[in-house]
């Protein structure tokens, strides 16, 4: 027993010694795979909140400018020379695009009823909004001439950039395209649903579409927005934009309203933060592209932060005068605007300096 | 492995599990809430004004009595305006797909009567009616009424018409012609007590001013008459109330700020008006009403552009030196193109 136990009590005073060094490494390796382990979960669920943004970010943003990209409009082939992005801090421009996107026309074909450029200066926080009547016949970058409306159908954002770089020769350095039912979300999902806006005038309209529901792309419905202040969810904010029946200026009027939504928009989306963008992203799918990265989408949101209202001028191009910046004619069959490019090139460079 | 190390090992790994669902959770937490409103009812004003105050919020009506809110009784529907009526009842819009109708209420939401019924099975026979005023002796309804042009059903205006308050089925008296065209037309009326009529007028500018869009108070002293202008296009003024005193008109202008209203008051000496003083900057004022006795009137604004519209008052505001607006609702998202009705 003796010899025995002695020999059990050193290999107990051994097997002590090393359980001691161990356990000490051991407790260390424990903590360190405690820690890391909650690391690896939390990480898990950073990933799976902003995977949907990631998914759709991958999806919309970041677009070469050779296409459209996206389920809409064709992508076309060869390749078109956006402005370089300008040094951090340096004043840029964007294309806006919006689409009537409803099934009257093949997602392939669809015209772009608004484009604006936003010239956005960060030192000045001062922002110029210039809309481009979409009759306005126009030289099309993929050859011949058209409304200008028809160089996105025909080519995607690379027809509608070049078109309007050889046309305004102004350099656009990112764009931005969205469609109705992109609108109607994107509004919804700012803070508090909606949009607060100053409607210059009752908004009547008795052939307004009745395309977002229903079968039927060419039935109409009847809508009215009261004038004055008012709070606008996602529908009633396209319909105040698209609306133009009912309004002497048709859509010289719609462009302007345009403008005053983007304002309201800008206003919004102040108040968002990261932590909404998954929910916007996943909410919005293919009703939006852009050639934008997501890193710069977040740098031009957080600009807007220090964007005074006051300080965005708007441009609609209003003859002041019977063909100051274009004529109403019938061109190749069509009802439409023809520039006067003397007028609106010094209007552009005016406003738009290289 | 031990039982104690298993369980430790599982209830660290379950640890996990919920720490990374609580980052997950976590974040959601974080995000701007798309819907801030609360129902009136859910909350309790933060101003004891005296009297009954109604407005409308989210298709319903509702009024507020002793700082708390009671929603109206009211069929289900749209209920997007309401209006004074005798003997403490209301008026109150009704907008459908495409129409909207006008009702008599009592004051807990009951139909007593139908005003106006503007739906149609014919498509073009469906009409808005909106803004319903009550004369100040009781008898006529003065109301905006779209316009549909026969020759060219692109073209729809609103125009102010009448009816007397009793027979409201006869064929009314157009006190203002939609003969602008595409240009909106004339809303709010006011109906003024020696007979005639303010409302407002909007247009859009001509060579010069081409593209600008403006309203404009407009006074007339019988129907259809050409009428005098109170306000310039440059003030871009709406939204008149006239004191009980007929002796002050607060209206909403915008100056041609872009999208920014402010609340005015201006004297009125049944022809005129004066210097508007500015009560307050807005950033989105809209639809005043005075107090019954004629010395506060309450208002929608906003604490900041994109947040919904809150009821504001503000005291001694026929005085030379009104006092500052104060807010009487805070998570509410009131219809800010209803006029609020303010009973003793």
């Amino acid at each position: 027993m003796a010899a025995g136990t002695k020999p059990r009590r050193r290999r107990a005073g051994l097997s002590t010694h090393r359980s001691s060094f161990s356990w000490g490494r051991h407790r260390t390796l424990l903590a360190f795979l405690v820690v890391l382990g909650f690391f690896v979960s939390g990480t898990s669920g950073v990933v799976a909140y902003f995977l949907p943004a990631v998914t759709t970010a991958l999806h919309v943003t970041g677009h070469a400018t050779t296409g459209k990209g996206g389920t809409h409009g064709r992508t076309g082939s060869g390749t078109v020379q956006t402005a370089n992005p300008p040094p951090p801090g340096q004043p840029f421009t964007v294309l806006l695009l919006g689409s009537d996107n409803d099934t009257k026309f093949p997602p392939s074909g669809v015209l772009t009823q608004t484009m604006i450029l936003v010239r956005v200066d960060p030192q000045t926080h001062h922002a110029v909004m210039f809309s481009i009547p979409r009759d306005l016949w126009v030289p099309i970058a993929s050859g011949g001439s058209a409304k200008i409306d028809a160089a996105y159908a025909y080519g995607g954002a690379r027809d509608a950039v070049q078109t309007v770089q050889n046309d305004f020769n102004v350099a656009v350095n990112y764009w931005a395209w969205i469609g109705l039912g992109g609108l109607v979300t994107l509004v919804n999902q700012l803070p508090g649903g909606g949009v607060d806006l100053i409607s210059q005038m009752p908004i009547l309209d008795v052939q307004y579409p009745y395309d977002l529901t229903g079968n039927n792309p060419y039935a109409n419905q009847r809508i009215a927005i009261l004038p004055g202040p008012q709070r606008l969810n996602g529908v009633n904010a396209l319909t105040y934009v698209r609306s133009r029946h009912g309004d002497i200026l048709e859509d010289i009027a719609r462009s302007q309203k345009q403008q005053e939504l983007l304002v309201a928009i800008k206003d919004a989306a102040k108040h968002l933060n990261l932590a909404d963008i998954p929910r916007i992203a996943s909410s919005l799918g293919n009703e939006v592209a852009t050639s934008l990265t997501p890193g710069q989408i977040g740098s031009i949101a957080s600009l807007a932060k220090d964007f005074s209202t006051d300080n965005v001028t708007q441009i609609v191009m209003v003859d002041q005068y019977p063909g100051q910046y274009y004529t109403s004619e019938t061109v190749s069959s069509q009802a439409a605007l023809v520039p006067n490019w003397s007028a609106i090139n010094a209007l552009v460079a005016q406003n738009f300096p290289a | 492995m031990s039982p104690r190390q298993l369980l430790a090992t599982a209830a660290s790994l379950g640890l996990m599990a919920l720490f990374g669902l609580g980052v997950y959770a976590a974040l959601g937490t974080l995000q701007t809430r798309t819907t801030t409103a609360v129902a009136p009812t859910q909350e309790q004003a933060l101003v004891d004004l005296p009297g009954t105050i109604f407005v409308a919020q989210g298709g319903s009506l509702y009024s507020l009595h002793n700082l708390t809110f009671t929603k109206l009784n009211t069929p289900a529907g749209n209920w997007v305006q309401v209006a004074p009526a005798p003997n403490g009842d209301v008026i109150a819009v009704d907008k459908g797909s495409g129409y909207s109708n006008v009702y008599l209420l009592s004051a807990s939401g009951q139909v007593l009567r139908t005003l106006l019924s503007e739906s149609s099975a014919s498509y073009f026979n469906n009409h808005f009616a909106y803004y319903p005023r009550v004369s100040p002796n009781g008898q006529s309804l003065f109301y905006a009424w779209n316009w549909i042009d026969p020759y060219a059903n692109y073209n729809v205006d609103f125009e102010v018409l009448s009816v007397p308050l009793s027979n409201t089925s006869v064929s009314p008296t157009v006190w203002s012609l939609s003969n602008l065209y595409y240009q909106g037309g004339d809303v709010e009326p006011l109906p003024l007590a020696n007979g005639g009529l303010i409302y407002v007028k909007y247009a859009t500018g001509t060579t010069g001013n081409a593209g600008a869009v403006y309203s404009q108070l407009a006074y007339v002293t019988t129907p259809g008459a050409q009428p005098q202008f109170l306000t310039t296009p440059a003030q871009n003024c709406s939204e008149p109330a006239l004191n009980p005193a007929g002796t002050e008109i607060a209206m909403i202008c915008t100056n041609n700020q872009l999208q920014t209203s402010t609340l005015q008051v201006a004297s009125w000496n049944g022809t005129t008006l004066g210097t508007p003083a500015v009560l307050s900057t807005g950033p989105m004022a809209a639809m005043p009403t005075w107090s019954p006795n004629g010395t506060s009137l309450v208002f929608m604004n906003v604490t900041q552009r994109s947040l919904p519209f809150q009821l504001y008052w503000i005291p001694k505001a026929a005085s030379s030196k009104p006092g500052a607006a104060q807010q009487v609702t805070q998570n509410l998202s009131l219809t800010a193109t209803s006029d609020p009705v303010w009973y003793p």
